[in-house]
């Protein structure tokens, strides 16, 4: 069977495009020197995620694991390589792009679903199952500034999950709401993936990569640094920390 | 099946976009509805003010004049001005969620449209007070004329709302581009009054038959067909660029954002 995504030689690169009328007449800044500058903010990127799997991808600030989400979601277009899902992909990348505070729960559930991609058909359909996973009550019928945070994105992460979609795309926000919310969440995940589901995790907590991945990659300034399963990937993450606090010691 | 899913999920987007625009401005505001009057009988006031009682323009009807082409004007200056920083405003639908993103400009000249549409009634009821008349055509015209302006907003918003992604003085210069526009337009002066030699200057606007039909149309139940067919042929050139533009520009539109 092929695999459900197919990363093959991806490069990307930043655009160095002149942003406003006055660097197109006075020229562009100098690029600062720093750390994090560098000519590919991914290069030669490749790996595949077999279907029914939990992809981890571990690396230090900066290092590209965002782009690489991106381009997976597709909000992006790689500079050179090829990039295939073959499923419906959906982000948690930021839970509840696209609510209105002043607008309830309710109508978020249908403004944030048709962003996605949802129909009213759909949307009607699946409504009960939306509110019940969210456990927001009857404070569905409330405008969404009056919701905390947690509330919100408890919302937005019940309407995410009812997308049908094949792969899910995590960037550090297991974290949503109440411990016993997150564990709920946590729990879906598990479910999904024994559905076949297809997972690629973004987090910095390892005890998080440990519990729920299988394989996964280290990544490096844009680059991978190492690829396999997910205990290696771990312990070369750790090294590579390591590494990167000895330099920035010696360098002060 | 795929493609049929897609456009349908496009206007649905669409309707719900619209329809927040609208919830929102009528839910935190006290005057709701009114306001979608204030805009273009303040302007047509000011310009009342300035050109019947100051500088004595003599022109029969001159408030009703000036209404008629104040409303399709406000219609597309503020769905223009709105569409161009469209996507700067809503970076995180542009950069975390795969949507169709030339909704985000429709949108905003859809939300004035039905602005505009609500606003009709008023208008004309104004109209027949100051010695105007309702005209039995209408059921036919105004469609017509709110197709052409759909169709020929669209296209420039979304144009813009492109390069302001790319060059963001596009959302200073629009404002300014505008000012200009409308006095390039025959909204507060009729079209005669300016010197023949120069006329070529004004007419060869889309706007300016936009507007004129407009004013010919709520006026005298009037529509001329040659140049609304020639504004909806610019329309349709423009719809075209605009077309290619966003499939080249839409690509990089979410790194740059």
């Amino acid at each position: 069977m092929s695999p459900i995504i197919e990363c093959r030689d991806v490069f990307k690169r930043y655009g160095k495009s002149a942003r406003g009328i006055k660097e197109l007449l006075v020229g562009k800044r100098r690029p600062v020197e720093s750390r994090y500058a560098r000519d590919w903010a991914l290069q030669d990127v490749s790996f595949e995620v077999e279907r029914g799997s939990a992809f981890g991808i571990v690396g230090h600030n900066g290092t590209g694991k965002s782009t690489l989400l991106a381009l997976l979601l597709g909000t992006i277009q790689p500079d050179q390589g090829v990039i295939r899902c073959n499923g419906k992909v959906a982000s948690l990348l930021e839970l509840g792009a696209g609510f209105h505070a002043e607008l309830t729960g309710r109508e978020n559930i249908f403004l944030y679903g048709s962003i996605l991609g949802m129909t009213f058909a759909e949307l009607r359909q699946k409504l009960d199952s939306i509110i019940a996973f969210s456990e927001l009550g009857a404070a569905i019928e409330n405008p969404l500034r009056t919701y905390s945070s947690g509330m919100a994105a408890r919302l937005g992460f019940s309407v995410i999950i009812h997308t049908d979609a094949d792969i899910l795309l995590i960037d550090e926000v297991l974290a949503v709401g109440d411990s016993r919310f997150k564990k709920k969440c946590r729990q879906y995940l598990h479910d999904f993936k024994a559905r076949q589901g297809t997972l690629v995790i973004v987090s910095h907590e390892m005890e998080t990569l440990e519990e729920m991945c299988d394989v996964g990659m280290c990544m490096d300034m844009g680059k991978i640094a190492h690829q396999g399963g997910i205990e290696d990937v771990i312990a070369h993450h750790t090294s590579l920390m390591k590494l990167n606090d000895q330099t920035m010691e010696s360098t002060k | 099946m795929m493609i049929e899913h897609k456009i349908r999920q496009f206007f649905e987007l669409l309707y719900l976009l619209v329809q927040k625009e609208l919830k929102v401005r009528y839910k935190s505001s006290v005057l709701g509805y009114l306001w979608a009057l204030a805009n273009p009988f303040a302007f047509a006031l000011v310009y009342y003010i300035a050109f019947k009682i100051i500088m004595r323009v003599q022109m029969p009807n001159y408030s009703i004049f000036l209404l008629a082409g104040m409303f399709p004007w406000v219609w597309m200056s503020n769905s223009l001005i709105q569409a161009t920083s469209s996507y700067k405003n809503n970076a995180s639908l542009v950069k975390k969620v795969n949507l169709n993103r030339a909704v985000l400009p429709l949108s905003n000249v859809a939300h004035e449209m039905v602005h505009f549409f609500f606003a009709l009634p008023v208008l004309a009821i104004f109209i027949k007070f100051a010695g105007g008349d309702f005209f039995l055509s209408w059921v036919w015209q105004i469609p017509l004329m709110l197709l052409l302006q759909l169709f020929l907003v669209y296209p420039i918003a979304l144009i813009l709302a492109l390069a302001n992604v790319y060059v963001h003085d596009v959302e200073y210069l629009i404002g300014i581009f505008l000012s200009l526009l409308f006095f390039m337009t025959p909204i507060v002066y009729p079209i005669t009054m300016v010197p023949e030699s120069y006329r070529v200057y004004f007419e060869w606007s889309p706007v300016y038959s936009l507007i004129t039909n407009w004013r010919d149309v709520l006026l005298n139940g009037n529509l001329d067909p040659e140049t609304y067919l020639l504004a909806g042929l610019m329309a349709f050139t423009l719809g075209g660029l605009a077309a290619v533009f966003y499939r080249k520009a839409s690509l990089r539109m979410g790194e740059l954002l």
